[in-house]
C-alpha cells in the first residue's frame, strides 16, 4: 500500500505578500503586485511593468545564512522554506537530516550574477568577476542554500525546467517520500527577477503594457514576475503521528513534451492533455470530478487560447463546468516559481473551498469561453485541483491535489 | 545602399538564419508560405535586419512583415527615418 | 517494481563520437585535454581544456536547420541521435510510442545566455536575438533534442552541478522502475565555454602548469593540483526490461542499483563531506543488493582536485575497507577533463565498455600516492578485466554525490 503524501505547511515570498496568510488573503481580495519596474531601467524598453517583490528582507527570515552572501533566489527559496516549515510547526532540529530533503525548481537561476559577469565584461572589467560566479551562479546553488540554511542531507535535487519548474520539482519530492527515501521533502520553485528574462519577452512582443488579463479578448500579454513557493510535503501517516496540520493530499502527477516547438505550445494542445490525463490517471479521479483548474494562463494571445483548446480536449463537455483561474493575473509570471505558488493555492483552496479570481478580465474571447473565475473569488466545493504548467522547450507538468480526510 | 544591395544582404540574413540557399529565395517569397517557417523565425530575421542594417522598426509593424519585399521595403522606410538612440 | 535495463549509448567527447572509440583512447591512454581553441584563454591560469575539436553536428543529425540550436543543444541532440540508432529505436516507433528525455546540465545555456545579455547592453535591448532568447531556459537543450528527435515523453533537465549527469540516470531510472516511463534517454551535457570556464579558473579550480611534465589533470595523485574542463554530450537509453525484451532490442546491462549523498556544510566539514559520499556508494550497493566486496570495479569521480580527490578515497576506504586494495579503478576525467553535467553519463559510457570488452583504462601520469590511499590497484596502465557490474560515482565540487551500479544481465 502505497504511502499517501500529503501537504502540511506553505510558504511563499511573492509581490502580494510574503508568508502564507497575507498571501491568500491579498490573493482572494484582487490585489495586484504589478507595478513599474525598479531593479533596473526599462527606459530603452517598451514595457515597463513587472511583479517585483519590493521590499523583501531575507535576513527577518534567515536564522543561519547571511542572506547578503545569497543571490536574490536563494534568499526567496530559503525564506519560504523557513516560513514552510513554520507553518507546518516544525523545527528542524527534530528531523533527521539524512531524511530531509529539498527538491526545488528554477528558470534562471542566480540571473544576477551572469548580469554582473556580462557587465563587466561589457565595461572591459571582467578581472572584477572572481570566485563568487561558480560559487553563486549554477542553479543548483539555491538548493544547495536551502540545505544548508535548514542543515538538511538528505535528497537534494534542481529542476531548470523554466517556467513548469515548480511542478516537476514538487512531483519528484511526491516520488522519493512515496519510495520510502525522505520522510519530509521541501517542494517548491524560486525566481528572481531578471533584466534578461525580461528583455527576452519584450523582444519576443509577449509582455504587456500595464496589466496581465488571462483570457480577455484584449489581453496583451505575460508580466515577468518574481517569487518564491515552498510545499512541506510529507506521508499521511508521519503527520497524523505528529498531529500535522493537512492542507491536502498530493493525489498525482503526469509529465509529457510537445517536441514541437521552443515557444510556443502544440497546436491541438496534445502534450498538455497527455500530462493532464497521467496526472489524473495517477490519482483515479475521472475529469468530471476536478473542482478547479490553477491555470498556466500567462496572458499571451497564444497561450491562452491553446490551454483552452488542450482543457477541451480533455475534459470536453465538463470543461465547462469547471472553474478555471490564472493567478499570474495579480502575480504575474513568477517564471520557476509559478507553479509552485500555484501549486500553494490549489492547497489552499482545496483547504478552505475557496477560489482566487483571474482578475482584469472585462471582455470575453470567444476562443476562451470557460468559466475563468472573472474578477472575484468565489465560494466553491473543492475536492480534486489541478495545477497546469508549461515552458519553453514544450515541457508540461500536471499536478494534483486533493482532500485529505485526516 | 541600394534597394538591390539591401534586398541581397537581407537573403544573406534569411539564408543564414533558416539554413537556405540565398539564391533560392524569390524577392517577393512569403516566409510562412513560400518559405515554411514558424514565427519566432521569421522576428529573427527582422530583428536581425534592424540589427544589420541599424533601424528601429516599431512593434506594431513586425506582423505586417510577410515577405522578403516587406523587409526590404521597412528597412528602407526607416533607414531615412531618425533613429531613436540605443540606451 | 520493474528492472531498467540499457539498451544503447551514445556520446560526444574529446576522445571519439562512439562508444567504443571513447573507450579504445581511455585504454590507450590518449588525452583529449590541450590548447582550448573555442576562445581565447589569454589572461587566464589554465590554457587547457578537453574540448570537442572539429565537432559538426550535421555529421549525425543530416540536412535540418541547425541554426537555432546552440553548441549545448547539438552537442546533446548528436549524442541522442546516435543512442537512439544504437537502440534501434527508429523515427517510426518514436511517432507511435513515446519515448523520454531526461538531461543533466550544469549550466546547459550560461553561454547563450551571455551573448543574448552582452548584445542587449551593448546595442540596446530591441537588438536582442529572439532566437537566442529561446536558447537561454537551461532545460533548452533537452527541449531542442526532443523537437529535433520527436521525444514526446517526460522531458526533464536536472540541475545538480559535477552529478547531473549520473543523477538523471539516476532519475530516469526511478521513473522507469514506478512504471511511468518505458523508454527514455538519460545522461547528461555540458559544452566548453568561455562564461563557465573564466568562473573555475578565477575560483582556483583548474590546474596551472607550474613545472610540473606530462598531461594534467592527475586524478589521485599526490601531485595533483586542479582539474581541467572538458566538454561533451553522452546518453544512454534506458528501457523497462520486459519491453525491451518484447521488442527485441539488444540488452547492454542493467541499472542496478542508484543513490545519493549531500553534504550540506557545502564542503566546510570534511567529516560530513566524505560520509555523504560514503552514504551515496552505499546506498547505490544497497539499492543494488550487493556488498562491497561484490562490487568489481569502480568509476571514480576524481578529476584532479585536491580535496575532491581525497573525499572521494577517503569515502572509499570507510565503505571498502582492505577490499579497496583489490577493486580496479578508473578515472577517465584524467583524460577527458571535469566535463560537468556530462562526466558521470561519460563515466556510465565507458563502465559499460570496459565490462563488455574486458579493458579497464589506466589514470595516465597516476605515480605518486599519498600514505592512505585504499586503491591499490590504480595506476597509469591499462588492466584486462573480467567484471560483470561497476560502481559509478559523481562527486561534486561542493555537496552533491551520486552512485549507480550498473550489472551485466543473465540473459
Amino acid at each position: 500500500m502505497q504511502n499517501r503524501i500529503v501537504v502540511t505547511g506553505i510558504g511563499v515570498v511573492t509581490s502580494i505578500g510574503t508568508g502564507r496568510e497575507q498571501f491568500w488573503e491579498n490573493l482572494l481580495a484582487g490585489r495586484c503586485g504589478i507595478s513599474a519596474v525598479e531593479s533596473f531601467d526599462t527606459g530603452a524598453y517598451g514595457v515597463h511593468c513587472g511583479a517585483e517583490v519590493k521590499g523583501f528582507d531575507a535576513s527577518r527570515h534567515l536564522r543561519r545564512l547571511d542572506a547578503a552572501r545569497l543571490g536574490r533566489a536563494s534568499q526567496f527559496a530559503a525564506a519560504a522554506a523557513r516560513l514552510a516549515l513554520a507553518d507546518a510547526g516544525l523545527e528542524p532540529e527534530s528531523l533527521d537530516p539524512l531524511r530531509a530533503g529539498v527538491s526545488l525548481g528554477t528558470t534562471s537561476g542566480e540571473p544576477q550574477e551572469v548580469e554582473r559577469f556580462d557587465d563587466s565584461y561589457v565595461a572591459k572589467e571582467l578581472d572584477k568577476v572572481g570566485a563568487e560566479f561558480i560559487g553563486r551562479y549554477p542553479c543548483h546553488h539555491i538548493s544547495a542554500h536551502v540545505a544548508e540554511e535548514l542543515g538538511f542531507a538528505g535528497v537534494n535535487m534542481m529542476f531548470p525546467t523554466a517556467c513548469a519548474a515548480g511542478n516537476y520539482a514538487i512531483a519528484h519530492a511526491f516520488d522519493v517520500l512515496r519510495a520510502g527515501r525522505a520522510d519530509l521533502m521541501l517542494a517548491g520553485g524560486s525566481d528572481a527577477f531578471s533584466r534578461i528574462t525580461y528583455t527576452g519577452f519584450a523582444r519576443l512582443g509577449a509582455v504587456a503594457p500595464e496589466r496581465c488579463q488571462p483570457f480577455d479578448r484584449n489581453r496583451k500579454g505575460m508580466i515577468p514576475g518574481e517569487g518564491a513557493g515552498v510545499l512541506v510535503l510529507e506521508p499521511l501517516k508521519r503527520a497524523r503521528a505528529r498531529g500535522g496540520r493537512v492542507y491536502a493530499e498530493v493525489a498525482g502527477y503526469g509529465l509529457s513534451c510537445d517536441a514541437h516547438h521552443m515557444t510556443a505550445a502544440h497546436p491541438e494542445g496534445d502534450g498538455a492533455a497527455r500530462a493532464m490525463r497521467q496526472a489524473l490517471d495517477e490519482s483515479r479521479a475521472r475529469p468530471e470530478e476536478v473542482s478547479y483548474i490553477s491555470a498556466h494562463g500567462t496572458g499571451t494571445t497564444t497561450n491562452d487560447r491553446l490551454e483552452t483548446i488542450a482543457v477541451k480536449r480533455l475534459f470536453r463537455e465538463h470543461a465547462y463546468r469547471v472553474p478555471v483561474s490564472s493567478v499570474k493575473s495579480m502575480l504575474g509570471h513568477t517564471m520557476g516559481a509559478a507553479s509552485a505558488i500555484e501549486a500553494a493555492v490549489c492547497a489552499l483552496a482545496v483547504r478552505d473551498n475557496r477560489i482566487p479570481p483571474t482578475i482584469n478580465l472585462e471582455e470575453p474571447d470567444p476562443e476562451c469561453d470557460l468559466d475563468y473565475v472573472p474578477n472575484r473569488a468565489r465560494e466553491h466545493m473543492v475536492s480534486v485541483a489541478m495545477n497546469n504548467a508549461y515552458a519553453f522547450g514544450g515541457n508540461n507538468a500536471s499536478l494534483v491535489l486533493r482532500k485529505c480526510e485526516v | 545602399m541600394s534597394t538591390d544591395e539591401i534586398r541581397a544582404a537581407v537573403k544573406e540574413s534569411i539564408a543564414s538564419i533558416a539554413n537556405l540557399d540565398a539564391g533560392e529565395i524569390g524577392d517577393s517569397a512569403s516566409y510562412k508560405e513560400d518559405l515554411q517557417l514558424d514565427s519566432l523565425t521569421i522576428l529573427e530575421i527582422a530583428v536581425d535586419a534592424e540589427y544589420k542594417f541599424q533601424v528601429k522598426i516599431p512593434d506594431e509593424e513586425l506582423s505586417n512583415i510577410r515577405t522578403v519585399d516587406d523587409t526590404v521595403r521597412i528597412v528602407e522606410q526607416y533607414q531615412s527615418a531618425p533613429v531613436i538612440a540605443a540606451a | 517494481m520493474k528492472s531498467v535495463v540499457i539498451t544503447g549509448a551514445g556520446v560526444v567527447s574529446s576522445l571519439g563520437d562512439t562508444p567504443a572509440a571513447l573507450h579504445a583512447a581511455l585504454c590507450e591512454g590518449r588525452s583529449g585535454i590541450g590548447p582550448v581553441e573555442l576562445f581565447d584563454t589569454a589572461g587566464l591560469g589554465c590554457p587547457l581544456g578537453g574540448e570537442v575539436k572539429g565537432f559538426d553536428a550535421q555529421k549525425y543529425l543530416g540536412k535540418r536547420n541547425l541554426r537555432p540550436l546552440d553548441r549545448t543543444s547539438r552537442l546533446v541532440a548528436s549524442a541522442a541521435q546516435s543512442a537512439l540508432d544504437a537502440s534501434g529505436w527508429t523515427a517510426e516507433m518514436r511517432a507511435e510510442r513515446e519515448v523520454g528525455l531526461v538531461l543533466g546540465t550544469m549550466f546547459c545555456s550560461v553561454h547563450t545566455i551571455s551573448e543574448f545579455d552582452r548584445r542587449a547592453l551593448e546595442a540596446g535591448p530591441a537588438y536582442a536575438s529572439p532566437m537566442d532568447f529561446s536558447n537561454t531556459v537551461i532545460n533548452a537543450a533537452a527541449g531542442q533534442t526532443a523537437i529535433l528527435h520527436d521525444l514526446r515523453g517526460v522531458n526533464t533537465t536536472i540541475s545538480t552541478g559535477v552529478t547531473s549527469g549520473l543523477q538523471a540516470i539516476a532519475y530516469a531510472a526511478d521513473l522507469i522502475r514506478g512504471g511511468r516511463a518505458r523508454a527514455l534517454l538519460a545522461g547528461g551535457a555540458d559544452e566548453l565555454c568561455f562564461e563557465s570556464f573564466y568562473g573555475f579558473d578565477r575560483a582556483g579550480l583548474l590546474c596551472r602548469s607550474n613545472g610540473h611534465e606530462g598531461h594534467y589533470p592527475i586524478p589521485f595523485d599526490a601531485r595533483r593540483n586542479g582539474s581541467t574542463l572538458g566538454e561533451g554530450a553522452a546518453l544512454l537509453m534506458l528501457e523497462d526490461a520486459a519491453s525491451a525484451r518484447e521488442r527485441g532490442a539488444r540488452v547492454l546491462a542493467e541499472v542496478a542499483g542508484c543513490g545519493s549523498g549531500y553534504d550540506c556544510s557545502r564542503s566546510r566539514d570534511e567529516r560530513r563531506a566524505v560520509e555523504a559520499v560514503a552514504h551515496s556508494m552505499r546506498f547505490a550497493m544497497y539499492d543494488a543488493m550487493l556488498r562491497p566486496y561484490e562490487v568489481e570495479c569502480l568509476s571514480a569521480s576524481a578529476n584532479g582536485s585536491p580535496r575532491g580527490d581525497r573525499r572521494e578515497a577517503r569515502a572509499v576506504a570507510e565503505v571498502f575497507g582492505g577490499y579497496a586494495r583489490s577493486m580496479p579503478v578508473m578515472a577517465i576525467k584524467a583524460m577527458l577533463g571535469e566535463t560537468l553535467g556530462a562526466s558521470g553519463a561519460m563515466q556510465a559510457v565507458a563502465a559499460l565498455e570496459t565490462m563488455r570488452g574486458g579493458v579497464l583504462p589506466g589514470i595516465p601520469q597516476l605515480e605518486q600516492f599519498e600514505e592512505d590511499f585504499p586503491l591499490a590497484l590504480a595506476g597509469p596502465d591499462r588492466q584486462s578485466v573480467d567484471v560483470s557490474n561497476a560502481l559509478v560515482n559523481s562527486v561534486g565540487f561542493d555537496g552533491h554525490c551520486c552512485s549507480v551500479v550498473l550489472a551485466k544481465c543473465d540473459e
